[in-house]
């Protein structure tokens, strides 16, 4: 399966270490957003993209804010969702998973792990 | 008679308690004297944490301004960083590639000679003098350890970028400290515009809101915690939910279990 991916965060630093991280794995198409709003027209304009990772606390529309527009959405309802963000405490967690993100990482993160959640994530599909 | 008795008894009677209240405002007197002296002490130490409020709530915008600019330097610097390290790594990139290039032409070049040596008739001078030329063509190797060294250097300029996540986590810290400082700001300036306020002093109010910072949304409690404990702890948590959910909801948890999940069952 052909993976081409949509980076969502405020933090140019973070996009670029996501965008670095994905291109050692092998992964080579890649659309990047600044936030939420951002991400989800980025959507609109790119049906193509078939895996979403995204940050959390982000201005205009948060990553939990875009990941209920895009469940919302019959279009993108099924997306791979990735959630990479600093909320580590638990209530956060089951917040995400109420709004149905498919897998959660932690920063700072390794790339072994963010390899390992999107290979979880595919074969969960 | 009777009447001007009891008046009389009744006068005395006052007179006595008069004196009661003079014996106590004997008493009271050196009090209310230390009262006032404390209370003229007391008023220009208020008077001057008053000023010293107003001076530190002025300079709040400032600190929260240095915050602003710590985050947009930092950000810049990490920027920077990363296209070096991206240069170092293409580089390095363009390295590997005219390495495998000459790795690839020694090994036609070795081939064409053992076909040139097979053509030859050697005696066994020639045969000894071609054995030793062989013992020391060691350039494949010595390519292939160039190749792992640089492959080691990319690997520790990726480590490098990977470090740099600290700057995203700092900025939520910054961000947070600054949301402290507006609050806080708020609260004293709205204080300092009250008791301005009761001594009808309006030019001296000063403005209660500090422009809000640009990332509205920040982790109050991230950290640059590199340990693999706090993703282990995730995990279980999500796999807790996730083994008796895979045949449904398309691998996404119910709203029943993750009411069990969250209440702790």
């Amino acid at each position: 399966m052909d993976l081409k991916f949509l980076v969502v965060d405020d933090s140019v630093t973070m996009r670029r270490i996501v965008v670095n991280t994905l291109k050692n794995l092998g992964y080579n198409e890649i659309i990047e957003a600044e936030d939420g709003e951002d991400a989800f027209k980025k959507l609109q304009e790119n049906p193509d993209v078939n895996f979403v990772i995204t940050d959390w606390n982000m201005p205009k529309m948060t990553g939990l804010e875009l990941t209920q527009a895009i469940r919302g959405d019959e279009k993108f309802a099924n997306l791979p969702i990735l959630m990479v963000t600093t909320r580590g405490v638990k209530e956060d967690i089951i917040q995400a998973l109420k709004a149905r993100v498919n897998n959660y990482v932690i920063k700072p993160f390794t790339p072994q792990v963010l390899q390992e959640k999107i290979n979880q994530i595919l074969e969960s599909l | 008679m009777d009447k001007v008795n009891m008046t009389l008894t009744q006068v005395v009677q006052m007179i006595s308690e008069l004196k009661e209240v003079f014996k106590f405002t004997e008493k009271i007197i050196p009090l209310l004297q230390d009262l006032v002296e404390f209370m003229r002490d007391i008023v220009p130490l208020l008077e001057e944490i008053n000023e010293r409020i107003e001076e530190s709530t002025a300079k709040m915008p400032t600190a929260s301004d240095k915050i602003d600019s710590v985050t947009s330097a930092t950000e810049m610097a990490t920027t920077e960083i990363l296209d070096r390290v991206d240069n170092i790594s293409n580089m390095l990139n363009e390295i590997l590639n005219v390495l495998t290039a000459l790795d690839e032409t020694e090994k036609e070049k070795d081939k064409l000679f053992d076909e040139i040596i097979s053509e030859i008739e050697l005696n066994e001078k020639t045969k000894e003098l071609v054995n030793k030329f062989k013992s020391y063509n060691h350039i494949e190797t010595s390519i292939e350890n160039i190749k792992e060294k640089i492959n080691n250097i990319n690997n520790e300029t990726y480590n490098i970028t990977l470090a740099l996540q600290v700057q995203d986590i700092t900025a939520q810290q910054l961000a947070a400290v600054n949301h402290l400082i507006v609050n806080v700001h708020e609260k004293l300036s709205k204080l300092i515009n009250n008791i301005h306020s009761s001594h009808f002093d309006e030019e001296k109010k000063i403005s209660t809101e500090l422009d809000a910072p640009e990332k509205t949304t920040f982790d109050p409690n991230a950290e640059y915690d590199t340990s693999s404990s706090r993703q282990e702890e995730i995990d279980k948590l999500i796999n807790s939910q996730k083994g008796s959910n895979d045949n449904d909801n398309n691998g996404f948890a119910s709203q029943d279990e993750i009411d069990k999940l969250f209440s702790g069952e």
